[in-house]
Order: C-alpha cells, then structure tokens, then sequence
C-alpha cells in the first residue's frame, strides 16, 4: 500500500561508511520521532544508468545502515543511495546521499603485520589488505591489485629511548637489524594510496622485545 | 615502446575539485547521464591509446567545458581556473610527446573521443559543462592511473 | 569620476621562495586616510580563453596591503597575470598589473633544513616540513675511500625518518636536496652532516 510521501521527517546524515570495499549506507533516524517504531526502505541508483534499484534486503528494516557492498562492487562506477522513514501509512521524502566513488573514497584498513625477531633484529612481514567479497569462496583481491601506487608507513618506537622513526615502503618485507638488546620495539603500519586524502587506519600496535646479551630467546608481547 | 608520460600537479587539482564537487554534482540532475563513465570511453581504452585520449580530452575540457560552464561565484571560479590551468600546462608537456610521435591516435581512440563529444552535445550547454565538472574525479583518476610516473617525454 | 582621483598602486613585484609567493607594492599615501587594495589575477587559461575574466584573490580582495600572499591564487605552472587597485571609501584607482606575467617555476628553491640523529644503530633524518608540494632526495654514504652513495626519495617533512643501519665505528654522512614534482625543479644540495657510532662491541 504505498504511504503518503511527506508526512514524516527524513532521515538525515546519511553516508556511505567505505572500508577497502565494503560498502555500508548509513543514517541517522529522523529528528523529533524519539520513540515511534520507525522503519525504513533503501534504494540505490548506478550514475549512468536508467532508475533507481531496490534493496530487498532493505525493505521495512528498522535498523539505520543496509550493506550495499554487493550492489557497488564494480569500483569503477559512481553511485547514489537513498532511505526514506516509514511509519503505518506515513512516510518521508527520500533522503539521499551525494555522488559516491568507491574507487577514490574507499579508506584503505591496514595491512596484516607478521613480526619476528631473532633476539637481535627485527623483521616485519606484510600482507596486503584484501577487497571486501560477497562470500568466503571466492578468490582474494588484493587491494594492491587495484592501486599500484598502494604504500605502507612503518613506523617504529623504541621504547627505551623512546624515539619513534618511520619509513615509507612498497615491497613487504623489511629487517632492522642491530637494534639495541634487551628494549621492547613497538611497530605500527598504516597502507596508504597517494592521490585524494582517505581516513587512515592504523594496524594494531605490536610489540616485541630485543634479548639481553647473553642469552637468545623470542619474548613477544 | 616509450610511453609519453606527463608531469602533473595532480595533489593540487584533486585537492580544487574537492572543493567543488558536492556544489558542482549537487546542480548535475541528470543522474542518468554519464559523459565519461561509459564502458564505450574511459573504462575500455587501451594503454596504446592513452596518450591519444589524453590530448582529446584535455582539449575538451579547455575549448569546451570550462568556457561552457561561465561560473561567476568567485570560489567556483578559483577552483575551476586552478584545474584548467592544470590542464593548459599538461597540454604543453603533452606537446613534446607529439614531437617525439609518442601520441598516435588510433580509431578506437578517435571513436571514444567522438562519443564523449556526442554526450555532450545531446545535452543542454550549461548541463552539459556541470555534468562534465561534475565528473573531473573520473578523469583525474583515469589520468592518474595510466600516467603514473614523475618524469615528462 | 571618482576613478582616477586615487593614485594606481606602483612598482608592484612578485617574491617567490619556496613555492610561497607574495606579491609586493608601493602603498598609496593619502594622509589621514585608510587605504584598501584589491588584488585579481588571472592565469593564462584565462587570458587565453576568457579574457574579460579576472578572478578576486582568495586573502586580497580587499586588503589593507601593501602586500598579498597568493600562493593559493597561483595553484598552476603556467604564467599569471596580476592586477592591483587602491579604494578609499567611494574613491577607487585605475588597475595597476603586474609588468611580466608570474610563473611559479621561477620560485627560489633553497635547501631544506634537516636534523641528523641516531638511535643505538640507527641513522634517523628529520627534514623540515615545507609543505605537500615538497619531496626529498636524500643522499647517505659511508666516509670511507670509494663509498657508494645511497639515495632516498622521503616524501614529507616534519616527521623522523629512517635512513639506513649503521656499522660501529665508521662515520656516515647524509646531504639532501629538495624536489617539487609540479615545477619539475630541484633546490641545491644541503650542506653535508656526519654522524659517528662509537665503536661499542656488537651486541651478541
């Protein structure tokens, strides 16, 4: 039965929240409805294309974001998306996002980092971030697949002396050898694509400790 | 083959686009649309034909668009003058790529130029200059991507 | 007419270090009295293509001067026209422009500051942060007869950056320059630093 348009506030505030792909349209309720049971429904529109598309999944929900990473996968393309506030046979205008660009807005999450040290030096592995996927079966995209120019920002605190140095890397390997013995290193990395300004994440903060002179053992806090 | 590889100032031109964009797509209505972002032009050109599609749209863009689009809000303007200026010095460094033939344009790369222009025209002038704004982050990206690298021909 | 009663502002120049540009000139002297300027430019595109556009200075227009910061008025390396005129109350001067168009690859480029550390073995460079327009070519050797000379390229200022690992006992030695990709132009070598790591025993 379709409702009467207009009758309630939008939705407001509402985004694309995008982390290496995967794509959540977010809102926030409509002001001055604190609680009424409002539902809401979803529609998406591919730039270029002929109309807007329904997101079943999305239909009559009461929650404020809809994952439309499957409908936005082709990262190449621009989008729209619009939610409208339900309410028995009430409901608002549509509220809509601005054009959205996965390619250039997507934040980029951090690489996963592998450290190890041999009681006098340390080596840090990564392993590039991953595009988001529909299901665990598929095959991985890498993120590095997508950028070419993707880099990762090392950045290492020695917390004896505590001074913090950093280095900027493409390939994912690197060693620091002849560190001081028996000090705890601490290492974060962040990925980051040179081009328009994206949020940064930062990978966990992992520590692992030199060894005394004498003896060789592995300690990783 | 060398490939002709130009020097930009790309931080600086998507940095002015950002500053325009949501004003710029907010005036675009027609959604339908799309004058870059077909598979027939931007998403299907082969490295071969970059250099080629480069130069035509570059001079779309500083005979065409930025003309079309006559801004009067100073802020608009600023952003708009920053990229075709931007795009006026690629033009030059271009210019050395065809004096060392590295820019041969190819059919394909004249057919997607052409359909580009045709988009165009289909549409209302004015429309059709903010719809071609409006989609600056497309190209900027295209040329980003199939130029990377520090040093001109 | 109220136009021409002012003096035009005169000897109007442009200073240019660093990728920051100031244009400069003489003030208008009317005793008593509070002059503005206003200052416009207008880049090639423009005076190619549109030529009856001049475009309000993002901090100048108006300004009590006699100067104006345009380095965000001048954001491509093609030349600017630039343009200035006095206002006093109704009163307002001719234009007064810039006699040869300004182009930003005429910037002076000077060498970059840097800050030459080290932590245990570790040979840690800090450069001065002169913006996002700046790259680093930084080059490091061993002070021994017939060293290679190692370079890396740091793409920003500001923060501690790890160069290389260092070897007890042998001194090294670090110069850097500067390079801005939008002008294709690079600064003079810094003068060059050497640090020394004692001779401590290797740690086992």
């Amino acid at each position: 039965v379709p409702c009467v348009s207009g009758g309630l506030p939008k939705p407001t505030n509402i985004t694309f929240l995008s982390i290496n792909m995967k794509n959540i349209l977010q809102w926030n309720p409509p002001q001055g409805l604190q609680g009424v049971e409002v539902t809401y429904s979803v529609q998406y529109f591919i730039y270029g294309q002929k109309k807007w598309l329904n997101k079943s999944e999305c239909r009559n929900i009461s929650r404020t974001y809809c994952d439309l990473s499957a409908e936005t996968s082709d990262y190449e393309r621009q989008y729209y998306a619009k939610a409208k506030a339900i309410w028995g046979t009430n409901c608002s205008k549509w509220a809509e996002t601005g054009r959205f660009y996965p390619f250039l807005e997507t934040q980029i999450g951090p690489p996963e980092v592998a450290l190890t040290t041999d009681g006098k030096s340390i080596s840090i592995v990564l392993t590039a971030p991953k595009k988001w996927k529909k299901n665990p079966e598929e095959s991985s995209i890498s993120l590095e697949q997508i950028y070419s120019n993707l880099k990762y920002n090392v950045s290492v605190h020695n917390t004896k002396s505590n001074r913090t140095w950093s280095q900027c890397v493409t390939n994912r390997t690197l060693v620091f050898s002849w560190l001081e013995p028996d000090t705890l290193y601490c290492v974060l990395v962040e990925s980051f694509v040179p081009g328009p300004p994206r949020l940064a994440q930062p990978s966990e903060k992992q520590c692992v400790s030199t060894l005394k002179d004498q003896a060789s053992t592995l300690k990783v806090k | 083959l060398r490939r002709c590889l130009i020097s930009m100032d790309m931080r600086r031109m998507e940095e002015s686009f950002r500053g325009i964009k949501n004003a710029i797509q907010a005036k675009d209505t027609f959604q339908n649309v799309t004058i870059l972002s077909t598979s027939e032009t931007l998403h299907s050109i082969k490295p071969l034909d970059v250099c080629c599609v480069t130069k035509n749209l570059l001079a779309f863009y500083v005979d065409r668009v930025f003309k079309d689009h006559q801004e009067l809000s100073p802020q608009i303007l600023r952003k708009t003058s920053s990229i075709a200026n931007s795009f006026l010095y690629m033009q030059k460094t271009l210019q050395r790529c065809q004096e060392q033939r590295l820019c041969h344009c190819r059919q394909e790369a004249i057919n997607a130029t052409r359909i580009i222009h045709d988009t165009y025209d289909q549409l209302e002038v004015r429309s059709a200059a903010i719809k071609s704004l409006g989609e600056l982050d497309i190209l900027l990206a295209w040329i980003e991507k199939n130029h990377q690298g520090t040093s001109a021909a | 007419d109220g136009v021409a009663a002012l003096p035009a502002p005169q000897n109007l120049s442009v200073q240019s270090t660093n990728m920051k540009h100031v244009l400069t000139w003489s003030p208008v002297v009317v005793p008593e009295e509070i002059i503005h300027y206003s200052v416009e430019y207008q880049g090639e595109y423009e005076s190619l293509y549109m030529s009856h556009i001049w475009i309000p200075s993002s901090w100048c227009s108006p300004t009590q001067g006699p100067e104006c910061d345009i380095t965000d008025d001048i954001t491509a390396t093609v030349p600017y026209s630039l343009r200035v005129r006095a206002t006093l109350d109704s009163l307002t001067s001719a234009w007064s422009t810039l006699k040869h168009p300004f182009n930003r690859n005429s910037t002076v480029l000077t060498p970059p500051g840097m800050e030459i550390t080290k932590d245990g073995f570790h040979l840690i460079i800090k450069l001065e942060d002169l913006g996002p327009q700046f790259e680093f070519f930084v080059a490091y050797w061993k002070r021994e007869p017939g060293a290679k000379e190692h370079v890396k390229m740091v793409r920003r200022g500001g923060i501690p950056v790890h160069l290389e690992t260092m070897e007890p006992g042998a001194a090294h030695c670090v110069k850097v320059r500067t390079f801005v990709k939008a002008i294709r132009r690079h600064s003079a070598f810094s003068q060059t630093e050497c640090v020394k790591v004692q001779g401590e025993t290797l740690p086992l």
